[in-house]
């Protein structure tokens, strides 16, 4: 029943708001359906604590504590995108970013196509975690592409077409590999599959019979997957679209984009590797997971150093950290697989209220490069400067903040496998991060202190970044019990232990 | 049912040949048209694979291509087509003899890789239809990087996605029928939302050629 809940109502947002005539009921319609489905989520965590795992329909949705802890972080990741973006594009309607049509037609259809998609998006997000189906899975994550085009092309600049077309085009080349891995997986279950063909691509049905997979066939298929979905997640060196994307969209659609699409990727990615570990050993889907993840943490290091654009700078720490996830889904065992969850969890959160932040300072400053900011961000906006501060020592990993114990976690998880050179690489790409974003974002946020014109108060943007602020501060003391069952339930899943 | 299968292998053989004379091809209407008719044959040995092994669930998967592959995506790239009034010739990296050169050697990629799949004791169809399968990955992905202009790398696209149906019916007769709906919905979306797109591109550039895309570095 939640789990039928969970895909209505964001259709049903969707069509509210496609057919509502004024912005302030769409605003409306988001909000509440949002709030909606955060509170189902909830709902649904406490029921797989509860009973282990929900299914719905003859098992073909199916939700375990993997797809739960998923689902909790799109909910919570889309309610503060959709309380803040009310502010965001009400800011963008006044000052004329979308379009000066003096009759306000042109300005409804933009906030339409807004307010639209963004449901849509979400709607594709969760029906991939709860489809049990590898293919149906698949299906739901290339329409989590194909939905989020027209965001990224929201301001129609030249540039957004330009990254638009890498996003739409380079996705689409990885996912149909994905396809084929899928396809092979299929062929690697067929003496399971018996008369009932559609459950031959159930997980629940593979994961179960793992060892009767066709060994050649896993193998071929995870390398395919790896490639589709790690191009999803902006693993290197598939990476080129997604710091175009990330600084093309609007910021609320780039911080969804950031956290909660590449949480989806990363899922994928996860069921299949459990497959394939369950079938050939852990051997050999973490070696290959290893190289990509650390060469993805690599690559984004020089990039941060020399970096001018602060929105580029994010998206290639999203790259970074979708690295250090796929680095320590390779590490796997216990400790691994609660370093991943717990690191998802984290990053979730301060990255997309590290992406908040960047869209208040955009929308002061009308500019995304360090050297154009006049004055100092904390002059400006003493709140907004205060809590991008935080949130980028959060991300680096500085204790006491929370992504400091998962990394530290994870760099346990590669010396007590014995993955030494992995455990060096790990922590000298981090320090190189750590510099280079302190750098520069230190300097963009402290800067020279003259007098830079002060912004007024944004009642809807600064209450996300408050809110989602503060719940950073405790989760890096304390998380709560029921949260932290559910993301040890999670481990529990990927590493079968 | 040996000749059913003499009926599917000639099938995937022009399929492949018609891969290769998009290759060989430099006009953008020419290569709408030869998806389509290269759908249809694959429709057709959906149908044909169906008849002789009774599964109907076959049926409907060659149905939806021909109603999404045959007809709704031609017909809507070629009005792009003609609403762009775009007739001029596609100019390829690699030129068109080595282009074919190139093609066959995939191709035999394609049939080197298909061989490790093949198991003689086991009932399915002949290896054929599976190197036909990859080598229409490959070389899609090779008309990909060899033609800039954005309508064809739509179209290149859309190849790599007639190689895993061909690859998923000689594999496992087709994937069950809820995701082959799924896939071909996804088609439909895809092929119009980046219609749409290379149509917005086409009006902000002035072209389609998407080396002219490098505004973003770094």
């Amino acid at each position: 029943m939640l789990l039928l809940a969970l895909l209505l109502i964001p259709v049903a947002t969707a069509a509210a708001s496609f057919f509502a005539r004024r912005p302030k009921q769409m605003e409306v319609d988001n909000l509440a359906g949002f709030g909606l489905v955060f509170l189902i989520a909830i709902a649904l965590a406490a029921q797989v604590l509860d009973r282990g795992t929900v299914s719905l329909a003859n098992g073909f949705f199916h939700a375990d504590a993997l797809s739960a802890l998923v689902i909790l972080l799109t909910a919570s990741v889309a309610l503060i995108c959709a309380t803040y973006s009310i502010g965001y594009l009400r800011d963008d309607r006044q000052s004329g970013e979308l379009g000066d049509d003096p009759t306000g037609k042109e300005q409804l259809g933009q906030l339409r196509i807004y307010y639209t998609l963004t449901p849509l998006f979400v709607f594709s997000m969760m029906f991939m975690a709860v489809a049990n189906n590898l293919g149906v899975m698949w299906a739901a994550i290339e329409a989590t592409t194909l939905v989020s085009v027209f965001l990224v092309t929201f301001y129609g600049k030249v540039t957004s077409l330009e990254a638009a077309w890498k996003y739409a085009i380079i996705g689409g080349v990885g996912l149909s590999m994905a396809l084929f891995g899928t396809l092979v997986a299929y062929y690697a279950g067929r003496r399971l599959a018996g008369s009932d063909a559609l459950a031959g691509l159930n997980w629940s049905v593979l994961a179960q019979h793992a060892a009767l997979l066709d060994k050649t066939s896993m193998r071929l298929a995870f390398v395919l997957i790896l490639m589709g979905y790690g191009t999803k997640a902006g693993l290197a060196p598939m990476h080129t679209w997604k710091p175009d994307a990330y600084s093309e969209a609007p910021v609320p659609s780039a911080a969804i984009l950031s956290t909660a699409m590449l949480n989806c990727a990363l899922y994928g990615l996860i069921r299949f590797y459990i497959l394939t570990s369950r079938s050939l050993g852990p051997e050999y889907p973490g070696r290959l997971l290893l190289l990509f993840g650390l060469l993805s943490m690599g690559i984004s290091v020089p990039f941060i150093l020399v970096q001018k654009n602060y929105r580029r700078l994010l998206a290639y720490h999203t790259i970074d950290h979708a690295g250090i996830m796929v680095t320590a889904l390779g590490l796997g065992g216990a400790l691994g697989s609660l370093g991943l969850m717990l690191h998802m969890t984290f990053h979730t959160m301060a990255k997309s209220l590290l992406f908040l932040c960047a869209g208040n300072v955009r929308q002061h400053f009308k500019t995304d490069l360090f050297s154009e900011i006049e004055g100092s961000v904390i002059g400006a906006m003493p709140l907004t400067g205060v809590i991008f501060l935080m949130a980028m020592l959060a991300i680096i990993g500085m204790p006491p903040f929370s992504l400091f114990q998962s990394e530290f976690l994870i760099v346990r998880a590669a010396f007590d496998g014995g993955h030494l050179i992995a455990g060096v690489l790990f922590v000298l790409f981090g320090t190189g991060v750590f510099a280079g974003a302190l750098l520069h974002v230190g300097g963009m946020i402290l800067g020279p202190h003259d007098d830079a014109s002060v912004a007024p108060r944004r009642p809807w943007r600064d209450g996300s970044l408050l809110a989602l602020a503060a719940a950073l501060v405790v989760i890096g003391f304390w998380v709560p019990a029921p949260l932290l069952e559910l993301i040890r339930g999670a481990a529990r899943v990927v590493s079968g232990l | 049912m040996q000749f059913g299968e003499r009926i599917v292998t000639l099938m995937a053989a022009l399929v492949l040949v018609l891969q290769i004379a998009v290759v060989a091809q430099r006009w953008i209407v020419t290569h709408i048209r030869i998806f389509a008719i290269q759908s249809f044959f694959l429709a057709m040995i959906a149908a044909t694979i169906a008849w002789f092994n009774h599964a109907p669930h076959i049926y409907a998967a060659a149905g939806l291509t021909l109603v999404v592959k045959v007809i709704l995506v031609p017909i809507f790239l070629e009005r792009l087509v003609v609403r762009m009034d775009i007739r001029e010739e596609i100019k390829p990296i690699v030129n068109v003899p080595l282009s074919v050169v190139i093609s066959g050697g995939l191709t035999l990629l394609g049939y080197l890789v298909a061989e490790s799949f093949h198991k003689p004791d086991e009932p399915g169809l002949g290896h054929n239809e599976l190197a036909v399968a990859i080598s229409l990955f490959l070389i899609g992905f090779f008309t990909m990087i060899n033609r800039r202009k954005a309508l064809t790398q739509v179209l290149a696209l859309l190849s790599l996605e007639n190689g895993l149906f061909l690859a998923a019916i000689s594999l496992t007769y087709g994937m069950p029928l809820i995701v082959e709906l799924g896939i071909l919905f996804d088609v439909l979306v895809a092929a119009m939302v980046l219609g749409i797109l290379v149509y917005r591109i086409r009006e902000t550039f002035e072209s389609m050629d998407v080396s002219r895309l490098r505004r973003l570095r770094g």
